[in-house]
């Protein structure tokens, strides 16, 4: 289970000033990133973006730039392939638009994830749904789906370094399918385990039945 | 008052017509220390998860502190804390500090509180220094012993734990055990260490489906030996 060893969730604990900065404010910054790069799509626009939010990194979180790099290793195939279908198909300085402006949204949401602690991200979300309440949401169990949402990425990426390096010493690398078949399977048993773990702990389930009675009370 | 723990007429069928995983039983578990012993496939795990309502019986009801596990279900739940196996079944947040204060959560403290109260928690169990450590990095016995914390940091009054012991190394085997024995809260428990086992005051000996002993632990614990066919020899 070594893909699984290096899982520490998306925070990591460290210094600068984004980890003393109020979720609010990274939130909001984060979001104005997005929208900045949407709706003034220009490579000015673009670079100040990405100045900002690799800056924002490595100044904020003082990560190293090779840290900043590896960050985007997982999505870099992905925008590899997206910048050379814009450059051919468009030009070049399109491609840096549209490419380096997902980059800077990723760093960004990033920046976010990784210097604000699960619990206080919960608490966040459970303030931005409260208002909802009136129209049937709960709040809690809404920012416990989406925290364990995130904690579940980490935790697929890693079992998917393990499946594959298992196929590797089978010698069954290039075989899709024993990569995929105990990938579903993985993820189907950690989401039952995950449910079981949580009904268990009475986590999600909103309210009790009635208030707890100081003394046990008859049926 | 009513009992602690109490199955009436309790039973659990894969469906209808199925396999009967657990036949129906009367039992009502007063003691603060009730081991489940038996085979694999025996039926104890069904047994204990029946307690805090993760599996509801077939047939019969069970009740605990007298709420019913069908009609009282999350009630019953934040009253008895559950021990899986295997730990990481268990964690579900990226650090130990965070699990707990996940756990906290229910009780609806504001979040200095439930961090302050995480970390007495993680102190009482001798595992603060580990707080903010991946729970993948830690070893088992340390992860079995956030588990229990997790659970305990809402001071349930039932424990029910599932072969806490199996995963550990002789060491933290008896680490656990001596933390399960300094409880407050009522605690059922199954184990194939019958040393364990011999730690309770009540051990129910299960045999495909059905409880075939009832009694204190030495007797079940030799009886479960004269079933299995493993009886000690002479000056064992």
């Amino acid at each position: 289970m070594r893909g699984f060893g290096a899982t520490l969730g998306l925070y990591e604990p460290g210094r600068g000033f984004l980890y003393r900065t109020p979720l609010a404010v990274k939130a909001v910054a984060s979001l104005a990133c997005a929208v900045a790069v949407i709706a003034w799509r220009s490579p000015a626009t673009t670079a100040v973006a990405l100045l900002l939010a690799v800056g924002g990194l490595l100044v904020g979180a003082r990560l190293s730039p090779a840290r900043v790099l590896r960050m985007l290793l997982p999505a870099a195939p992905v925008l590899g392939i997206l910048a050379l279908y814009q450059g051919v198909a468009q030009d070049w300085l399109r491609a840096f638009v549209v490419v380096g402006g997902i980059t800077a949204c990723l760093l960004a949401a990033r920046a976010l994830t990784l210097t604000t602690r699960t619990q206080d991200l919960l608490d966040g979300v459970v303030r931005l749904v409260r208002p909802f309440r009136r129209l049937g949401a709960d709040p809690e169990r809404f920012a416990l789906a989406l925290s364990i949402m995130l904690r579940s990425i980490p935790y697929l990426a890693g079992l998917f370094v393990d499946v594959r390096q298992a196929a590797r010493a089978r010698g069954l690398e290039r075989n899709p399918r024993v990569v995929v078949t105990p990938l579903v399977l993985g993820a189907v048993a950690y989401a039952h385990r995950t449910g079981e773990a949580l009904a268990a702990r009475g986590l999600g389930e909103g309210e009790p039945d009635e208030a707890l009675p100081d003394e046990p009370t008859g049926p | 008052m009513p009992d602690p723990i109490e199955f009436r007429g309790a039973g659990v069928r894969t469906h209808p017509e199925g396999r009967i995983l657990l036949e129906p039983l009367d039992l009502s578990l007063t003691e603060q220390r009730v081991c489940v012993i038996g085979a694999n496939g025996s039926g104890k795990s069904t047994l204990l998860r029946l307690i805090n309502g993760l599996l509801l019986p077939t047939e019969g009801a069970v009740a605990v502190h007298g709420n019913d596990t069908r009609t009282m279900g999350r009630t019953v739940r934040r009253s008895v804390g559950f021990v899986f196996t295997d730990p990481l079944s268990q964690l579900v947040m990226p650090t130990g500090r965070e699990d707990v204060e996940l756990s906290l959560r229910t009780l609806r403290l504001p979040s200095g509180d439930r961090r302050e109260r995480a970390g007495q928690v993680l102190r009482r169990f001798g595992i603060d220094h580990l707080a903010d450590q991946s729970s993948y990095d830690l070893s088992g016995g340390e992860r079995q012993i956030l588990a229990l914390a997790v659970v305990l940091a809402t001071e349930p009054r039932v424990l029910v734990a599932d072969e806490p012991t199996t995963l550990l190394d002789l060491r933290n085997d008896a680490r656990m055990r001596s933390l399960l024995a300094g409880l407050d809260q009522q605690v059922v428990f199954t184990t194939h260490n019958l040393d364990f086992a011999l730690e309770s005051e009540r051990t129910l000996v299960l045999d495909a489906g059905r409880i075939v002993f009832d009694g204190p632990a030495d007797d079940a614990v030799a009886y479960y030996r004269e079933l299995c066919g493993c009886a000690p020899s002479p000056g064992q």
